[in-house]
């Protein structure tokens, strides 16, 4: 009766000092990969440009960019927040359409006019989401699929503006971003600093509460996570990273047309985050770079190209619902498991020891 | 005037019976699958080239559409919907239905073209009718249909008592001896008829065409949130809304601004009624 609670506390640590070792070791090894990544990563973005061949493969390359501007704002929506955004696409037309306007009709510099695309984009997002972001997951996924075809169909209409459905020619930047390898910088640069930001909220104390309200959302509101508030604020950061990614979109491909912005291209952002891996950055900016590489490298597969995006998110859905992200890190931890086998070797003598210690005390 | 009230009403009609497939798929897996309106995009399609291309008659093509539309559904809850459902991942659907959705819709963009192309006369009827031409009552005439007989079939057959059962209490219907699963697949094929009867029935009024999919997927969940989640004659009611409602803003203001227009109803009612005319309300899980 007396030594119980003695022999409690004796067992758990004999328990915790058993497993600690390989944990450490585990937390250890990652955190350095994470930081060798990351300063690989701007290193890299600086090179690239030199090993390539031709000025196509340089396009390709900054146009990876540009989409992975959007992809990842839109990841701390999808892949943190668990929101099912599918119309992205259309806040990218609203950023792309007030560079040209703003740039062909009054004159303003692109960079300014970048800018405001951003601050535009941030507000529109913010606009949807009020409503939008307080409705359960499909009808949620329906109203962003409402908002893109409002935009596509508005672009047409205001044809006084917008050019119609003719479209309209975009500028290239300003003085030291004027070359493809010059914008290609400014486009790195921007991504850096937008993957930089995320990291950042990702995980700090905003990454773990718009996770934890991905997970349940009853039980982060329980905690005093203020639920719809971060799900806003992160929509609202998608918004502008969409617009900037925008604007840039416009100035790269030089003429704009509404047909650019189809529903299509807003399920290929959403796709590149799904089959990347919810709730990392890696993968989506994998799923980013492959998915744009794939229909360019393989010419027969670009006619198929949206059929293609169409048999990956079922196959990713059916066999990897968690993304190639987790599939990745779920198969080096068994690899590295087998290497160290057994990975909890029991020092039988010593657990013995601290079990039979407060019996032989009393 | 007359031919916009007419022309509002069918459209209606078809958004209404894209509603109840929504509908009849949602009772018993709780699933709003984005593959509804590819569903009758598979009956109009199929219905031309069976009609057109091949050269049967009407009454060969219609049930081999339907065939083939029950097939399709059936194709939906084994791919999409069975795997997912037992993962118990809340919103996984969404993303198979979609991905399920757009491998077909370009499927057939391959085989068919992306030109809409003209659905055949299926009753031999002037062109001069004007309001009272078949292209019209024929959706409207199924809407009417399928509204009475599907409250029939739930309320007076034993089928139709077992899948009420499935979907007011699964567990329950379980424990009495109903193999829910199998009753989950019926039903998801008894939804690929409806909804290839709409495409069949509606295919001198949209054209085949294979991206109307998307489209009809979006229109008849606004007509099922506009008039609530779950009730046939609140899709009825949202439907016939949602076409005079467009119709009519085309009418007024061009044809410009007709997504815009149905979309708006959408946010309009998702913000002040959430659970629709009809409906029973969203519950909060605590």
């Amino acid at each position: 009766m007396n030594h119980s609670p003695i022999i409690a506390p004796q067992v758990a640590p004999a328990s915790a000092i058993l497993c600690s070792d390989s944990t450490a070791m585990n937390v250890r090894r990652s955190l350095t990969l994470r930081q060798w990544l990351g300063r690989a990563a701007p290193l890299l973005a600086l090179v690239l440009p030199f090993l390539l061949g031709n000025e196509y493969q340089l396009h390709v390359l900054t146009l990876i960019g540009i989409y992975w501007v959007l992809v990842c704002g839109l990841n701390l929506v999808v892949g943190y927040a668990g929101q099912l955004s599918v119309g992205h696409v259309g806040l990218l037309a609203i950023g792309a359409y007030t560079l040209v306007i703003l740039t062909g009709r009054a004159g303003v510099d692109p960079l300014v006019a970048m800018a405001v695309a951003g601050v535009l984009g941030g507000l529109c997002g913010f606009l949807l989401g009020l409503p939008a972001l307080r409705l359960p997951g499909f009808y949620f996924a329906m109203a962003t699929l409402a908002f893109s075809l409002i935009v596509t169909e508005q672009l047409v209409a205001h044809n006084t503006l917008t050019g119609g459905g003719a479209g309209m020619s975009a500028p290239m930047f300003g003085a030291p971003f004027d070359t493809p390898r010059g914008f290609y910088y400014l486009v790195a640069l921007i991504g850096l600093l937008v993957t930089w930001l995320t990291w950042n909220i990702g995980r700090r104390m905003w990454g773990r509460g718009l996770i934890a309200l991905r997970d349940s959302d009853v039980a982060a509101a329980a905690v005093g996570i203020p639920v719809f508030r971060l799900k806003l604020a992160a929509f609202t950061f998608s918004g502008v990273t969409a617009g900037v990614a925008g604007s840039l979109f416009a100035s790269l491909q030089g003429y704009i047309t509404p047909e650019a912005f189809l529903f299509e291209l807003g399920m290929f952002f959403f796709i590149c985050i799904i089959i990347g891996g919810r709730g990392n950055i890696i993968g989506p900016f994998a799923g980013t770079a492959v998915l744009t590489l794939l229909p360019e490298v393989a010419a027969p597969l670009a006619k198929l190209g949206n059929l293609l995006y169409g048999v990956l998110l079922l196959a990713a859905v059916l066999l990897i619902p968690k993304g190639i992200g987790s599939a990745v890190t779920a198969w080096t931890e068994r690899r590295r498991e087998r290497r160290h086998a057994p990975p909890i070797a029991p020092n039988l003598s010593r657990l013995a020891a601290a079990i039979h210690k407060p019996g032989e005390s009393t | 005037m007359l031919n916009t009230l007419v022309t509002g009403l069918a459209t209606g009609a078809l958004y209404a019976v894209v509603a109840m497939v929504f509908n009849i798929m949602y009772s018993t897996s709780k699933v709003l699958s984005l593959t509804t309106g590819h569903m009758a995009m598979l009956g109009g399609v199929f219905g031309a080239y069976l009609i057109t291309g091949v050269g049967l008659s009407a009454w060969v093509a219609l049930p081999l559409a339907m065939l083939i539309g029950a097939g399709f559904g059936l194709l939906t809850e084994f791919l999409a919907i069975r795997r997912v459902l037992a993962q118990g991942d809340e919103h996984l659907w969404v993303l198979s239905t979609l991905a399920l959705g757009t491998i077909v819709q370009h499927l057939m963009a391959l085989w068919w073209g992306t030109e809409p192309k003209p659905f055949p006369r299926l009753i031999s009827q002037d062109f001069s009718a004007g309001p009272w031409d078949q292209k019209y009552w024929l959706p409207i005439g199924l809407a009417a249909l399928a509204a009475s007989g599907l409250a029939l079939f739930y309320r007076r057959t034993l089928l139709g008592r077992v899948f009420t059962a499935v979907a007011e209490d699964p567990f329950a219907a379980r424990a009495r001896g109903i193999a829910v699963e199998r009753v989950r697949s019926m039903s998801f094929a008894l939804a690929g008829i409806l909804g290839a009867l709409a495409g069949f029935a509606a295919g001198q009024l949209t054209f085949a065409f294979f991206a109307l999919g998307m489209w009809l997927t979006l229109s008849g969940f606004i007509a099922l949130a506009a008039g609530g989640l779950g009730s046939n004659l609140g899709a009825l009611v949202g439907g016939v809304l949602l076409g005079l409602l467009s119709a009519f803003s085309t009418y007024f203001f061009g044809a410009e601004h007709q997504q815009s227009v149905s979309v708006g109803l959408l946010l309009l009612v998702l913000l002040v009624k959430p659970a629709g005319l009809f409906g029973k309300g969203i519950v909060r899980h605590v």
